[in-house]
């Protein structure tokens, strides 16, 4: 049994390490800096404020690509031309988002944490503007710098041409 | 210890027969097109709040005050949508959803990224006045 308590002990100790490792600027300190959205985009912002399920940090994709990474405490966003877009994130299972944007449109996508059998599962959840605003407050940025989304807005326009 | 073998034998067990269940929550969806004559059927507010119940476990509720545009007819209903909530449909997956009217009542939900309509299993009254 006394292995039982180690393994236990460890893998908390795991947990607190890892929550603790969301590094980047924090939303108010960025705030400011954060590019205008163009006027014939969208923009999604992702974020995940829980750090329950720690461990548990699985890619965030846009359909189909992989925009980000579901860190705790954590928050990227994402510039895209007006249409339907899905976001899913997988664990032990799948779980989706379906949302549609439109110019000049920012929308806010939580990722919520709920228990499975051998994994946590990561759910993206769609939230009103002013929720949202409040909670990413103290998220840190984990994005790439905006002028990936917008080269992949310009490649997308370059192939629509 | 052959009793903790016992318990942890029973629990991958329990998890072999129960980790299929994590997706057989789903919504039914009928593939239905949108279509958006010329004639507007304009907007409504909502006069009262209705929560509703999806049949997977989840509900939504349409706030009070919300104001409804019309965006498209399908066969089921007329189609409004809000920008004073947010409104998602949800079994093991999120999908946003609008409003689908017909004669007053709420009869489902379109769902624009899919383009399907997700059914009530029971209409529901909608209280409203029109807007201008």
């Amino acid at each position: 049994m006394k292995m039982f308590t180690k393994f236990f002990v460890l893998l908390f100790v795991s947990f607190s390490l890892i929550s603790c490792a969301t590094s980047g600027p924090k939303f108010t300190e960025l705030a400011p800096s954060i590019s205008k959205l163009p006027p014939d985009v969208g923009r999604i912002y992702v974020y995940r404020v829980t750090s329950f399920g720690a461990l548990f940090q699985p890619d965030v994709k846009l359909n189909g690509e992989v925009v980000g990474k579901s860190t705790p405490k954590g928050f990227f966003y994402i510039d895209r031309k007006p249409g339907t877009y899905e976001i899913l994130t997988s664990t032990e299972v799948d779980r989706k988002l379906s949302l549609t944007l439109e110019k000049g449109q920012t929308r806010y996508v939580r990722l919520n944490v709920s228990m499975g059998f051998f994994a946590a599962h990561i759910y993206p959840e769609l939230v009103d503007s002013e929720t949202a605003e409040s909670e990413i407050q103290d998220c840190h940025f984990i994005g790439q710098e905006n002028k990936l989304s917008l080269s992949k807005i310009n490649m997308e326009s370059g192939q629509s041409n | 210890m052959k009793k903790l073998e016992f318990v942890i034998i029973s629990f991958f067990c329990l998890i072999s027969l129960n980790a299929c269940a994590f997706d057989v929550l789903n919504i039914k969806q009928i593939p239905a097109q949108i279509e958006s004559p010329e004639m507007t059927k304009g907007s409504f507010q909502l006069n009262a709040e209705l929560k509703v119940d999806l049949g997977t476990g989840f509900s939504r509720t349409l706030k009070k005050g919300t104001k409804w545009d019309y965006v498209g007819t399908v066969p089921f209903g007329d189609v409004f949508k809000t920008n004073d909530q947010i409104l998602t449909i949800e079994a093991s997956n999120i999908y946003e959803a609008y409003i689908v009217v017909s004669a007053s009542k709420l009869v489902g939900f379109y769902l624009p990224v899919e383009r399907t309509f997700s059914p009530l299993s029971q209409p529901e009254d909608l209280i409203i006045k029109s807007v201008q």
